[in-house]
């Protein structure tokens, strides 16, 4: 592929990859707290975006342009129902399993966890698989980047083009991203979540409000979720069923970044939506094999990765 | 109707398949969809190649056994929660693959194949029509010729290696049983089966199509299992109400609030889902702890001159040489040198965190040296995982109580007795009942009872393991490692949690199996038990060696005196 080409698959895989980071941030915050794989966490995404889009327009979405307070409150509807959606799966589908004092989830009833996530994510994708009953729909974007030129799109260096949109994706989801580990790093919350993934039984004996934290950090994953939705889904016909293989994508980012950074899953995400965007681009894979390689990525890694021990993805051997 | 029927018996086939890796071997397999899938589309693609039906189906399950064993082994390593998540991974990767190459499933619509389909065998000239009742009958002899199969494949060895697999799989690893290729196996089975289910339901429906075999179905079959997985003998029959019953309810409601179908069917699976880990609780209680019904083989006579193998009576068994082990940055072993011989107790004490159980689990295979040699009589066996560890002789002990719950004293010395001379493919040869089997089992059963005799165990073989005493598990433990066959134990501390009696008749297990000619490393802290009992000690510091030799030159070893026992005479601290 030329150069101009290259830079324009780059830029919007980086775009892609914003999203996916994001997710995966979510997701590495909610494994470090609890060891538990959020495996509803993609259909959370999914489902904030459509509910968000079903309160504001009333009916089944089409891609229609907003006013300016439709947009604001799509936004601020999608987030929040992304936040609502992974707190009531924490309270219903995970804290039922988790053990009480420790909270990690290595000692609770793990296969209650993995079914209650499970059975979370199929009735998000099926509750809202009864209102919608196309394949995919097209979403109005809140953000209205593409306004910016007359066009929406800028050139390239070496001929390519690249939608204004996709740089303004770039840079809100590597700002919210990057604000948002900083946070974690300086904040007393942030301090704390980080005592209590070291050692949630020694964080308690201390004092501090585990299952307080344990689900902020789910709001937190929910609405990163929610903002993600937003970033990517007005490029794209998005259906109700995506929110499964989104999620394992972000999975295979958050391994990349080796689980349980939250800064390394906003560089795994960026790497995999890179990657995919290269996939898509290339005259001999194309897009095809955009769902197929990530998932056997997250296998590869999960299989053969470096970190399963010391991150709890493998047995220990005593 | 009876359509439907066949359909469904079709799919507890899958059921029964998928309950080997679930239901016995421990692990969550959410992909049992995706290997009915190679059934489904392999049979249409081989037959258009030009098989005959039969060949067509046994080629997919072969090929579907392959790609099994193969995912079970990239999991095998895993936790169960991400077990399910690379399995649930893999079945969208297939169910990615068959929608986005339409040359391999035919697209939504899928690959369709004539209906009702015949069977022409050339040798006998006959030619059979596949009608739905056909199938009804195929496919209820295939789910009762499974079900025979697996309990009585659960009754034999395989039975005892699925039970450590699942409730211990560290411990199994320790006395010899492949865990990863015993689970991978179960996997490769289980696709197998998933592969023939498919077949079954593509030739029955005349059609193979991706939307059938999605990642949906893999969830219910899953939780067709969980529900089963209950109970062993009609669990599969509950199981099979969840699949027959999905559909139509899902229909009823359907139609009554006026929704698509398979949405409500989705939300059924859904609601199943969440009830399965609910509900297990409450109906294992109900159901009660089933007593396992293995049967009890009589304690034979005393034979004269029992002990089975002549181990020679002198001469370094097990040697350490220069042994390094640093586990990241840190060094928790230097040069360490030691030698174990035969009919030999050897004790290695030292202070907590001197590194004893370290050195027991380099010398096991379990953790790889960085630096120095492992001999085994000899043979230098540097590297050698823990399974080659036990095939030369070599096992070890845990410091904690690893249970067996279910496995009464008797079968878990036998697991040591299978773990430590495996007979090959031995689950497929009792499954076929050969003869040589039962000479195996024969001699088998004469080295548990050394084993439980040489530990005075005999007596207990049949009790339940929580009905022992704490002494007696950890004498149990001793009666599994010695049962591998094994020329050298390695005992991690075998005397804790026994009372003064229980340390006494440990004293005398011990020193019976040294007379045996076994040679064994004790790390304890019990210096009473120590001093009566071992003909040599090694006391480790920070990872080193700080003195060697007969208990008395140790106990008189000042440096000994000084940095671990204080100022305590070791003749005055017996009692």
């Amino acid at each position: 592929m030329s150069g101009g080409v290259a830079l324009q698959a780059f830029l919007s895989g980086l775009a892609l990859g914003a999203a996916y980071g994001l997710i995966a941030m979510g997701f590495s915050l909610v494994y470090r707290l609890t060891r538990v794989i959020a495996f509803a966490h993609g259909d959370l995404v999914i489902g904030g975006v459509f509910i968000g889009v079903l309160m504001v327009l009333g009916s089944t979405p089409v891609a229609a342009a907003l006013d300016v307070a439709p947009s604001v409150g799509l936004a601020v509807l999608v987030i929040a129902a992304g936040a609502a959606l992974s707190a009531g799966v924490y309270l219903i589908a995970v804290r039922p399993f988790l053990p009480a004092a420790g909270h990690q989830s290595n000692r609770g009833d793990v296969l209650g966890w993995v079914a209650g996530g499970l059975a979370a994510g199929l009735l998000v994708r099926e509750v809202l698989g009864l209102v919608l009953t196309q394949d995919a729909y097209a979403v109005p974007d809140p953000l209205r980047l593409g306004r910016l030129t007359p066009s929406g799109v800028l050139q390239l260096p070496g001929g390519g083009t690249v939608a204004v949109r996709a740089l303004g994706v770039i840079g809100i989801g590597l700002a919210v991203g990057i604000l948002v580990e900083r946070l974690l790093v300086v904040t007393r919350t942030g301090t704390a979540m980080k005592a209590v993934s070291e050692d949630p039984t020694a964080a308690a004996l201390l004092g501090l409000p585990v299952r307080r934290l344990v689900l902020i950090a789910f709001v937190v994953a929910g609405a990163l979720g929610g903002l993600a939705g937003l970033l990517i889904s007005p490029d794209r016909s998005l259906g109700v069923d995506d929110g499964v293989i989104l999620g394992l994508k972000a999975i295979a980012a958050a391994l990349l970044g080796g689980l349980g950074s939250v800064r390394g899953a906003l560089a795994g995400g960026l790497a995999l939506g890179v990657i995919e965007s290269f996939i898509v681009a290339s005259s001999v894979l194309g897009p095809r094999y955009a769902d197929v390689v990530p998932l056997a990525i997250l296998l590869i890694v999960l299989a053969l990765g470096r970190q399963g021990l010391r991150l709890r993805l493998r047995e220990d051997p005593e | 109707m009876i359509v439907d029927l066949a359909h469904h018996l079709y799919l507890l086939i899958a059921v029964l398949g998928l309950a080997l890796p679930v239901s016995y071997g421990g692990q969550p397999v959410l992909c049992q969809g995706a290997f009915l899938a190679v059934g489904s589309f392999g049979v249409v693609h081989l037959e258009r190649a030009g098989l005959p039906l039969a060949a067509a189906a046994f080629a997919s399950a072969v090929f579907a056994a392959f790609a099994g064993y193969l995912v079970g082994l990239l999991t095998a390593r895993l936790r169960g929660a991400a077990v399910a998540l690379s399995t649930w991974a893999f079945a969208w990767l297939v169910y990615a693959l068959l929608r986005a190459f339409p040359a391999l499933s035919g697209g939504s619509q899928g690959l369709v194949r004539p209906s009702p389909a015949r069977l022409h065998s050339q040798i006998f000239d006959v030619t059979i029509t596949l009608t739905p009742l056909v199938h009804v009958a195929v496919a209820g002899s295939v789910c009762l010729l499974s079900l025979a199969a697996v309990a009585r494949l659960n009754r034999g060895p395989a039975g005892l290696d699925w039970a450590a697999l699942r409730e211990a799989p560290a411990l199994a690893t320790s006395l010899g049983v492949p865990v990863l290729h015993r689970r991978a196996a179960l996997f490769a089975t289980a696709a197998a089966i998933a592969a023939v289910s498919g077949a079954g339901i593509t030739v029955l429906l005349g059609v193979a199509a991706p939307s059938d075999v999605s990642p949906l179905l893999s969830l219910q079959l899953f939780v067709a299992v969980l529900i089963g997985g209950v109970a062993r003998l009609w669990g599969p029959v509950l199981g099979l109400l969840v699949i027959a019953v999905i559909p139509p309810l899902a229909d009823a409601l359907a139609s009554t609030v006026g929704l698509p179908s398979e949405r409500s069917g989705g939300v059924l699976t859904a609601l199943a889902l969440v009830a399965v880990p609910f509900l297990r609780g409450p109906i294992e209680r109900l159901a009660g702890r089933w007593p396992e019904r293995a049967e009890r083989p009589r304690e034979p006579a005393e034979l004269s001159g029992e002990s089975a193998r002549a181990a020679s009576r002198e001469g370094v068994m097990l040697a350490a040489q220069g042994l390094d082990v640093a586990i990241g940055e840190t060094h928790i072993l230097t040069g360490v040198d030691l030698e174990v011989r035969a009919g030999e107790v050897h004790a290695l004490i030292g202070p907590n965190g001197s590194g004893k159980t370290t050195a027991l689990r380099a010398l096991a295979g379990a953790l790889q040296p960085t630096g120095g040699r492992i001999l085994v009589e000899g043979t230098d066996v540097t590297g050698a995982g823990q399974l080659d560890m036990v095939r030369r002789g070599v096992t070890r002990t845990f410091q904690h109580t690893v249970g067996l719950e279910r496995l009464c004293p008797y079968r878990q010395v036998l697991l040591g007795v299978r773990g430590g001379t495996p007979v090959p493919f031995a689950a497929v040869r009792h499954l076929l009942g050969s003869v040589s089997v039962r000479d195996h089992a024969a001699a088998a059963d004469r080295e548990a009872w050394r084993a439980l005799r040489l530990t005075e165990l005999a007596e207990r073989a049949f009790d339940r393991p929580r009905e022992l005493g704490a002494g007696e598990q950890r004498l149990l433990q001793v009666a599994r490692a010695v049962a591998t066959g094994a020329r050298v134990l390695l005992l991690d501390e075998p005397a804790v949690g026994m009372t003064g009696p229980e340390r006494a008749t440990l004293s005398r297990v011990l020193r019976r199996l040294a007379e045996g000619g076994t040679a064994i490393l004790l790390v304890e802290h019990d210096l009473a038990l120590v001093h009566g009992v071992a003909d040599r000690i090694t006391v480790l510091e920070r990872g080193r060696v700080l003195a060697g030799g007969s208990p008395e030159s140790v106990a008189a070893d000042p440096a000994v005196r000084r940095v671990y026992l204080g100022d305590v005479d070791l003749s005055s601290a017996s009692g």
